[in-house]
């Protein structure tokens, strides 16, 4: 029982210690630089940021090619 | 290299950190279970399934009773389990031990079964109630399972194994006879016994 | 090309390529999609027939296929494997190509393995039906069926890598890395769970918790991500306003990735397990807050000013909507999972109603609103019917909102009452009775909602109404790009 219990708070321990090295590698890496330009990389000039692009749509018929 | 590696890497270790903990450590820790040897007959609990019990424990999960009955008995204090006569004692890993599937269930809508063997002994009892649940326990919203029975037209003569249903629910010169599936589910059903004193299992 | 707006070649680039890209992802994104619609209806006609059932146990009785335990998993794994597995797929296929700034790669095997997969839903509901399920929940299809999902959700993968790998966009969305962690996960969990499962590698109670960490993850860590990255491009791009805090998001990102897996256990609050595992998965829940409320925060802040869209716009109706139900299901979730919760709401119709406020109000929800926005952008073709879409829409918000309210607060009362000795068990039945036929007609509500989505996703593939230059496609004129489109296409065709 004293084994299980110290293996899983080695486990749990290792995976804290892991976590910490993953996000400060991240952040030396710039991972979580430039983040501003990556909200509006989803925007171009044919759908820029300002425009609403989806309706619902009109009654009419349109024109089949 | 790119940030391609770490979500990949960072969704491997996630996944695979939980996994170790949750399930591979508690299996690992289980393993040193064994049963334990009743000092009166010399028979041991828990033991594996056998025979018809054994066929009906597919019975009962072809059948999927396993969606509306639970076969768990949560500790004193905890819920109504104890004082509803589920079990005299909460039960504990080891009872389940030998079962494969573990069928402990997750929902209520009947009542728990984990010792209805020792609840209801009676084979008659169980066969009613499948047969038709309103015999047993008016109002309830469990299925009837019919096909688990066949009808004999008998007469006078009372077949073997008919089922001894209350006039109200038998119609005129026939007799209901449990299929084999039938005896093997209600076999399963009355093996369902967790009464046995476990030493972990104070409550 | 005189009928091409002006503009800068470099907008006009980045406009016509993202038309390609829509294009290149049409026939297997169509395929998942169509796929997913008509598993919806059979999913709801099987939970139809579960919840009738429930307060009518004569219907349809006698029918051994469709008896209550074999019906009711069916409805289950319908509904998670063929319309939320498929529908989340075709979302992530098409986003992916858009953020990545990639055509879709394999376009012929990524509609292939949609088939593999459909036939894999067939094969487990039929084996289902005919006695053959296994009663663990989420993993009843035998394990013949295991290649069948195994495989595509694979296949998938490597295309998502193939994609993020060759991108030809500088910045990584935060969608992406939703998208990416949720085809990393799906394989593991499902492969490694049906292995525990099926092949004896875990005994005891130990297949129990297998059963919870894959159920708990294959919604946490497979279709939630995927409605959150949707939601995450969506809401921004219908609205036009970028995401309200990119740091949020990530944060949000990583915090479901550590805490989720975890908190499976409390599916199994006071079992026979030992009780640090249950106070494991109680831990993760309560971090589970961490990533609800920074998505919470995002979205909310991201519409704040701009409610009135909702209005105008299906897309972002649905997915608001979503958007807010995760909220409301994990705020849910999280509470529920301790202990004190748990010892009234455990076993009972609570867990039913939770399960269907997320699953449905939030995941579902979501898909709906993608599919809205995606289905015009690739078929190059209209909604037929405004009427249609808001039956959708309200049929399907009222109808998760009564089920989830009606079912949450029946089973309160239920737990109270089944913890009470004094109360017999049967009159703990008797009470719920009344919201058992209240899920039924919910459930219709949501059927009728299903139906008219279904009829509006027929019209629009079979151009039973064809509008090319309607206002879901109205920002970028597209007939008159795709003629350009075309033209470049017969260009490259020429030269190679």
């Amino acid at each position: 029982m004293f084994l299980i219990s110290m293996i899983i708070w080695a486990t749990a321990l290792l995976g804290a210690v892991m976590t910490v090295w993953a996000l400060t590698w991240a952040i030396k890496r710039g991972e979580f630089r430039n983040l501003r330009q990556g909200a509006a990389s989803i925007f171009d000039a044919g759908e820029p940021i300002g425009r609403q692009t989806d309706f619902f749509p009109t009654s009419g018929k349109g024109v089949r090619p | 290299m790119n940030r391609t590696f770490l979500v990949i890497l960072g969704a491997f270790l996630t996944i695979a950190f939980s996994l170790s903990g949750l399930v591979l450590i508690p299996n690992w820790q289980f393993q040193e279970h064994k049963p334990v040897v009743n000092p009166r007959d010399g028979s041991q609990y828990p033991a594996p399934y056998y025979g018809l019990a054994l066929q009906g424990r597919d019975v009962y999960v072809d059948q999927g009773c396993a969606y509306c009955h639970t076969q768990q008995v949560r500790p004193k204090g905890y819920g109504g389990d104890i004082r509803r006569n589920w079990g005299n004692r909460r039960t504990v890993a080891r009872d389940y031990m030998y079962e494969y599937p573990i069928l402990l269930g997750t929902m209520r809508t009947g009542p728990d079964l984990a010792n209805i063997g020792a609840r209801q002994p009676a084979r008659d009892w169980h066969y009613l109630h499948l047969y038709n649940p309103q015999i047993t326990s008016a109002g309830s919203v469990m299925p009837r399972y019919q096909y688990l029975f066949r009808t004999v037209k008998a007469g006078e003569l009372v077949p073997a194994g008919a089922i001894p249903l209350p006039a109200a629910f038998q119609a005129e010169g026939t007799h209901i006879v449990p299929t084999a599936r039938g005896e093997q589910l209600v076999e399963y059903l009355r093996a369902q016994n967790r009464t046995f004193p476990l030493p972990e299992a104070k409550q | 090309m005189s009928n091409v707006p002006e503009g800068p070649a470099e907008s006009r680039l980045e406009q016509v390529s993202r038309i390609l890209i829509d294009d290149s992802s049409r026939v297997p994104v169509l395929i998942w999609f169509t796929s997913s619609v008509i598993w919806l209806l059979l999913g709801s006609l099987a939970a139809m027939i579960s919840s009738i059932k429930l307060h009518h146990p004569d219907f349809l009785g006698g029918i051994e296929w469709l008896t209550f335990g074999r019906i009711r998993p069916v409805h289950l794994d319908i509904v998670f494997f063929g319309w939320s597995s498929m529908a989340a797929v075709g979302a992530l296929l098409w986003l992916q190509a858009r953020l990545c700034h990639v055509r879709l790669p394999w376009p012929l095997l990524l509609s292939g393995l949609a088939m593999v997969w459909n036939v894999g839903v067939v094969v487990g509901s039929v084996a289902v039906l005919a006695g053959h399920g296994s009663s663990i929940e989420y993993l009843e299809f035998p394990a013949y069926c295991a290649p069948f999902f195994a495989v595509p959700a694979l296949g998938v993968l490597a295309a998502n890598v193939k994609m993020y790998l060759g991108k030809n966009s500088q910045h990584t969305y935060v969608s992406q890395w939703y998208l990416l962690a949720a085809t990393v996960w799906l394989p593991i969990l499902y492969v490694t769970a049906m292995l525990c499962t099926y092949f004896g590698l875990v005994q005891g109670v130990s297949q129990a918790i297998t059963n919870w960490w894959f159920g708990h993850n294959a919604l946490g860590l497979w279709v939630t991500p995927i409605a959150v990255a949707t939601a995450y491009y969506l809401i921004p791009k219908v609205t036009g306003r970028p995401v309200h805090s990119y740091h949020l998001s990530l944060l949000g990102f990583w915090s479901l990735a550590i805490f989720y897996n975890w908190a499976g256990t409390h599916h199994l609050t006071g079992g026979p397990l030992p009780a640090w595992t249950i106070t494991v998965g109680v831990v993760g829940s309560m971090m589970m807050f961490i990533p609800v409320i920074t998505v919470a925060i995002n979205h909310h802040m991201t519409m704040r000013g701009v409610f009135h869209m909702l209005k105008t716009s299906p897309t972002l109706r649905f997915t608001v909507f979503g958007s807010f139900m995760y909220t409301v299901a994990s705020f849910q979730g999280s509470l529920e999972a301790l202990r004190s919760h748990q010892e009234i709401t455990h076993f009972t119709q609570y867990t039913i109603g939770h399960a269907h406020l997320g699953l449905y109000g939030f995941f579902s929800m979501i898909m709906f609103g993608a599919m809205y926005y995606i289905f015009p952008r690739i078929t190059n073709n209209e909604w037929s019917s405004a009427r249609l879409i808001k039956v959708h829409f309200w049929g399907s918000s009222i109808g998760v909102l009564a089920y989830g309210i009606g079912l949450c607060w029946a089973g309160w009362w239920q737990g109270l009452m089944m913890n009470d000795p004094s109360i017999p068990f049967l009159q703990t039945v008797e009470y719920v009775k009344p919201y058992l036929i209240l899920r039924s007609v919910s459930g219709a509500g949501m059927t009728i909602a299903h139906i008219a989505f279904a009829i509006s996703v027929w019209r629009i593939l079979s151009r039973h109404h064809f509008v090319m230059s309607g206002p879901t496609l109205f920002t970028t004129e597209r007939p008159a790009w795709r003629e350009f489109v075309n033209e470049q296409n017969k260009r490259e065709e020429m030269a190679q």
